[in-house]
């Protein structure tokens, strides 16, 4: 469904400094054209992702959904967004400047900084249609993550059980990304009640034996809207 | 050792008054100064003046928008014990733009050398194989076309650039060498330099804690009683008393200069007597100190950057301004540095590349004896 278009750049469209800039962009080598991508895949497995967003502090939103054009169109929520320097050695240290001073006077240290963020898959889309599995590959390392439109969002939550996948998942923080999951797909599914009044029973029917964790869950999706 | 230490510091102290008394003395009497040293012969590198020793320069405006262009470059030497005799050169490119609100480039760019052509040189009419020296030769003359192709890159898009130097513009290295070596570097160097000019894009190098003493050795010859100093010829060398320039001798320029410029400030500009500079033309180099904050930094500008105030004034402003936006030291060097860096990492990734690579097309990799035991050493 969603591809990537490859185009090579002429070489009488280069500009003088282009020489000097990344290596895809010069003499005419084949580059990926941007399609409103919000990131491309740096590390992969059959259960998450990692992706470097296209600009910096551009994360999408944590608890938002998204899908990757690769072999399989993996589905996922973005469970959490980090900002740090590229290179291992340099730490970022405190300036004691505003960020448009720092622009002004530091240009450099924001050409060093990246924004890196997670998404754990809850399946994939097969013609345009979920599937609630884990894909049988993950996504292929430099594929692109895009924002999945509210149609598609609305046709994978049209059942709950993305809810049990974000529960299993170990290492993310479950009881934020669950509430911040559905607002979004409440917001999508144009803030009907009777969705979240189901995707309510679906969580106290997972969480029948933890009534605290439910009810702070429950608080948190009736919290500020996304 | 205390002892020592102690006495080292009193020379020290000793040397450092005589050296401000000479720079007081010649302050005014400058062109007296200038005129003995045309005159001498010293074994010592001695600076051409036209302006007095003592003058300062305060710190010029910034310009209101400008960008500062720099390269670095790093290198994996041939290494006739690996697998291939191929180097490796990486040049590391920074494009800095302030006042502008223009994103910076910050990128590196290797380049491999395996054809014959690479790997073999003339050296005076003898067929050389690369070695470490015509790999730095290489390296340099890369570094510098490389800067002046990028500050004329960025020129032509509109910006108003400097192109920076990581150290000396004097390519004292190059003496001795023969002759086809050095004209090959120079011609191609000192062209990049001419297609700045062109352009009026200054042109500047910048060395960090130098060691030079030509301001001292101009004292020193301030001191010889001799009409004009003559060192192979010097009457107090073979006796028992102390040689009439030695009170000063060993001090270095910025230790002296450190006691008289004040942050910001620059000494006028000084001529350089380096021997290679007579192949230079007109781009000959002068130099000039300036008081970053941190610390006395020396730097070399080409003639026309010299005489040309505006120009001068941006490399003063400019280099400030960067040592103190980089801690001490210029960031868009810095940054060069960081971009073309190769490390010790870098150079196993590297072989191991390249061997898979080798592997992969079939072709046979054979290292040496003495490597191979070096990687597999036995108790």
């Amino acid at each position: 469904m969603i591809k990537a278009r490859r185009e090579t750049i002429k070489p009488e469209s280069l500009r003088p400094l282009d020489r000097f800039k990344a290596a895809s962009a010069s003499s005419g080598i084949p580059v990926v054209s941007r399609h409103g991508e919000l990131g491309e895949v740096i590390e992969s497995s059959t259960i998450g992702l990692v992706a470097e967003a296209r600009s910096l502090h551009g994360a999408p939103p944590f608890g938002s959904f998204v899908t990757v054009a690769s072999e399989y169109n993996v589905f996922g929520i973005v469970a959490g967004a980090t900002t740090r320097s590229t290179e291992p050695n340099r730490r970022p240290v405190a300036f004691g400047k505003t960020e448009e001073e720092l622009r002004l006077e530091q240009p450099q240290i924001f050409e060093l900084l990246r924004t890196e963020f997670e998404v754990l898959l809850v399946g994939y889309l097969v013609d345009g249609d979920p599937v609630h599995f884990l894909p049988p590959q993950p996504a292929r390392i430099h594929s692109f993550v895009f924002r999945c439109d509210d149609q598609i969002v609305r046709d994978f939550t049209s059942t709950d059980d993305y809810l049990r996948c974000i529960l299993a998942a170990g290492h993310f923080p479950a009881d934020q990304l669950i509430p911040a999951a559905m607002r979004t797909a409440y917001r999508c599914h144009g803030s009907s009640t009777s969705y979240l009044v189901r995707a309510g029973k679906e969580l106290a029917r997972l969480l029948r034996d933890d009534y605290d964790r439910l009810g702070a869950i429950l608080r948190r999706v009736g919290g500020e809207p996304c | 050792m205390i002892d020592d230490e102690r006495f080292r510091a009193g020379e020290y102290s000793r040397k450092m008054r005589t050296a401000l008394r000479e720079w007081e003395r010649w302050s005014v009497e400058w062109p007296q100064l200038a005129d003995k040293i045309e005159r001498s012969r010293t074994s010592w590198l001695l600076p051409h003046l036209s302006d007095s020793v003592a003058a300062t320069f305060s710190l010029p405006a910034l310009p209101p928008a400008f960008s500062v262009a720099a390269t670095d470059g790093s290198q994996i030497f041939p290494d006739r014990h690996d697998i291939s005799s191929c180097y490796l050169i990486n040049i590391g490119y920074v494009l800095l733009h302030y006042g502008l609100n223009e994103r910076p480039l910050l990128n590196s760019r290797p380049k491999l050398f395996y054809k014959a052509d690479d790997l073999y040189s003339n050296w005076g009419g003898r067929k050389v194989v690369a070695s470490r020296e015509t790999v730095a030769h290489k390296r340099t003359v890369l570094e510098f076309t490389e800067l002046s192709d990028l500050a004329l890159a960025a020129a032509a898009e509109g910006f108003d650039p400097m192109a920076a130097a990581d150290g000396t513009l004097i390519l004292w290295n190059l003496e001795g060498k023969p002759q086809n070596v050095r004209s090959a570097v120079l011609t191609t160097v000192l062209d990049s330099w001419e297609r700045l000019r062109s352009k009026r894009i200054p042109l500047a190098g910048y060395i960090s804690q130098p060691g030079s003493q030509e301001l001292i050795n101009a004292f020193r010859v301030g001191l010889c009683p001799l009409d004009a100093a003559d060192c192979r010829r010097c009457p107090w060398q073979q006796s028992a008393s102390e040689i009439p320039c030695q009170p000063v001798e060993g001090l270095h320029d910025v230790a002296l200069a450190r006691q008289f410029l004040r942050v910001g400030e620059r000494t006028s500009i000084f001529g350089s007597s380096s021997k290679i500079l007579g192949e230079y033309g007109d781009h000959r180099i002068h130099f000039f100190y300036l008081n970053v904050g941190k610390e006395v930094a020396r730097v070399e500008v080409p003639h026309w950057v010299a005489r040309d105030n505006q120009l001068l004034n941006t490399v003063h402003s400019v280099f400030c301004d960067q040592a103190q936006k980089g801690d001490g030291y210029p960031v868009a060097l810095a940054e060069a540095h960081e971009q073309a860096v190769v490390r010790g990492r870098d150079r196993e990734m590297f072989y191991a590349s390249l061997r898979q690579h080798l592997i992969t097309h079939d072709v046979g990799v054979k290292v040496s004896n003495k490597a191979l035991r070096k990687r597999v050493a036995r108790v």
